[in-house]
């Protein structure tokens, strides 16, 4: 598919492949805390759970309706910020949206820096889409507002 | 009708090569591919007369209107207010007295909900319909909330249509003071049956007020011969500027109606104790005016006329036909809504993919169209949906454009599904 090809830049295969096939939806029966989301502009809605182990997130799930972007930024956030800290998440967070908005100046290595970015750099290309940011926001919008549930 | 010869029916009806030529704009390139522009229904495109008509007046003769005693605003004076007469004979109201410029048609019904609102009583009703934009729904739940008028709403069948027969259960206690329903939804496409409606209204003591913000672009519209008393409408669709819309309303209720904003050039006497107002229509023209893009309005309703509404109305009975005929070809696409009568807007969804996906692939491949609720929230809900992409046509529209979206749209499904 030539054109759409040149859009591949947003729509990188693994946005669209999260998006029709999430590995991280559902709802957890012992969340700790919740979150929601909502853009009132499109409808597109959000809602993560998150269960802690001592500091650190152990699990987390959303139930996403939206865009493939909005569903993708859903399922490969809680795959990224599984295991880390409350603080961890939250650097993670500024990082995303940093990026949303400027190049980057180094990529860190995702093996050895907790708030490296790794797959969530598939949403880079949004930054030549300014009005879809948000789309890519929302559920770190739930994410935001669950840990601010956490006690830690 | 087969592919081609629908194209051809579109050429015959309007010289679209010609026109696109005097609109500048669709010469760009959007992400390197040519601009198939499809989202003029949310604001057209300005031709090169009516860019100019707006030049030339800031350049050679711009003064304030109504006061200065001096050659150019006499000048000035007299381009802006031959656009209210020829709005008049546009519309075919009774006289000049009876246009009011406004910002845009939200502004036009807001008028109305105050000063038209301002002489309701508690108990009485205002009906609008399950179709309206946001813009006809908004200020006359405001009017409810701060006058204790009733809010009904018209429900629409399924294809999309008024359903008259509840509209006239909705008219049958006597305490609807005014029905306001729009003339061609932005959403649907539908062409509401305006004269009916008026009729209906009529018949139990109601006013009738009728946006026409999507409809006027389309078609002749006479205002007596709908049996109108309020018609409102705004020019960035119309392919003018933006900030200039119009309110039309028979004389002896604009006579009746309080005033909107208070300010310059719509009093008569002013002192600390007491002030009168202007005649109408400077009664409800508070502040100098939007006195470039008025002229600018002006220039495109004589570019439009040039054109012609048979020509224009055929052109895009033409597109609509060719446009339902390519996008049934799209898998799991699904137009919205089946009106009896439909003008050149065209809602749809595709299976699961989001309508804001579907634009933004749509853009990277220069095709602009809307996607989104429309301004029109309570229609989606009643649809069972939350958003839909919408093609929307224009006089610069060409059957090929139509074409790049239809095939776009088939890759963007396989790319998704």
């Amino acid at each position: 598919m030539n054109s759409l090809a040149d859009s591949g830049a947003l729509y990188d295969r693994l946005i669209v492949d999260r998006a029709r096939t999430p590995l991280h939806a559902g709802r957890l029966e012992q969340a700790d805390a919740q979150g929601e989301g909502k853009n009132p502009l499109c409808g597109d809605k959000t809602r993560v759970d998150v269960q802690m182990a001592d500091t650190h997130i152990s699990q987390i799930r959303h139930q996403t309706r939206g865009c493939a972007i909005c569903l993708a930024a859903a399922d490969l956030m809680a795959e990224r910020v599984a295991g880390l800290t409350v603080p961890q998440a939250q650097d993670l967070s500024r990082r995303f949206s940093a990026m949303l908005v400027n190049e980057p100046a180094s990529t860190p290595d995702v093996n050895t820096d907790t708030t490296a970015l790794g797959p969530l750099e598939a949403f880079a290309p949004l930054r030549a889409h300014r009005a879809r940011i948000r789309c890519a926001e929302l559920p770190w919008v739930a994410l935001k507002e669950a840990l601010s549930h956490v006690d830690v | 009708m087969s592919m081609a010869s629908t194209q051809d029916k579109v050429r015959q009806d309007l010289d679209v090569a010609g026109i696109r030529q005097q609109f500048p704009i669709l010469s760009q390139k959007v992400h390197d591919r040519p601009l198939v522009f499809l989202d003029s229904a949310a604001s057209a495109q300005k031709p090169e007369a009516v860019i100019e008509a707006m030049a030339h007046t800031m350049r050679s003769q711009y003064a304030n209107i109504h006061r200065g005693l001096y050659w150019m605003s006499e000048r000035t004076t007299e381009a802006y207010e031959a656009v209210r007469d020829q709005i008049a004979r546009f519309l075919n109201a009774h006289s000049r007295e009876e246009i009011v410029f406004t910002r845009n048609s939200t502004e036009a019904i807001n008028l109305v909900a105050h000063s038209f609102g301002a002489l309701l009583k508690p108990g009485q009703a205002v009906v609008i319909s399950e179709m309206e934009h946001h813009a006809n729904l908004i200020p006359w739940q405001m009017l409810r909330d701060r006058a204790g008028i009733e809010l009904r709403v018209a429900p629409i069948t399924d294809a999309g249509d008024i359903d008259l027969d509840a509209l006239q259960g909705l008219l049958a206690d006597g305490k609807v003071a005014l029905v306001a329903i729009t003339h061609m939804s932005n959403v649907l496409g539908t062409v509401t049956p305006a004269k009916t409606i008026a009729d209906m209204a009529h018949a139990a003591g109601a006013q009738v007020l009728f946006d026409g913000s999507q409809s006027v672009v389309h078609r002749k519209t006479d205002v007596q011969a709908l049996g109108a008393d309020f018609y409102t409408f705004t020019g960035h669709k119309l392919y003018g500027p933006t900030g200039i819309g119009v309110l039309w309303a028979r004389k002896e209720l604009l006579e009746a109606m309080p005033p909107f904003m208070g300010g310059g050039d719509m009093i008569s006497t002013v002192t600390f104790e007491k002030s009168t107002w202007a005649n109408v229509p400077h009664k409800f023209e508070a502040g100098t005016p939007a006195i470039i893009e008025t002229i600018g309005l002006g220039a495109a309703i004589s570019w439009v006329e040039a054109i012609g509404f048979e020509a224009i109305g055929a052109h895009e009975a033409a597109l609509t036909a060719h446009a339902l005929t390519r996008l049934a070809d799209v898998p799991g696409l699904k137009v919205v809504g089946q009106p009896k009568e439909r003008g050149g807007v065209i809602s749809f969804t595709i299976d699961d993919v989001h309508p804001h996906d579907i634009a933004t692939l749509l853009d990277r491949n220069g095709i602009a169209v809307r996607a989104g609720h429309h301004c029109a929230e309570p229609l989606m809900r009643r649809l069972g949906l939350t958003a839909t992409a919408r093609a929307s046509f224009g006089l610069y529209t060409l059957p090929e454009e139509i074409d790049t979206l239809a095939d776009t749209l088939v890759r963007i499904r396989n790319f998704f599904v």
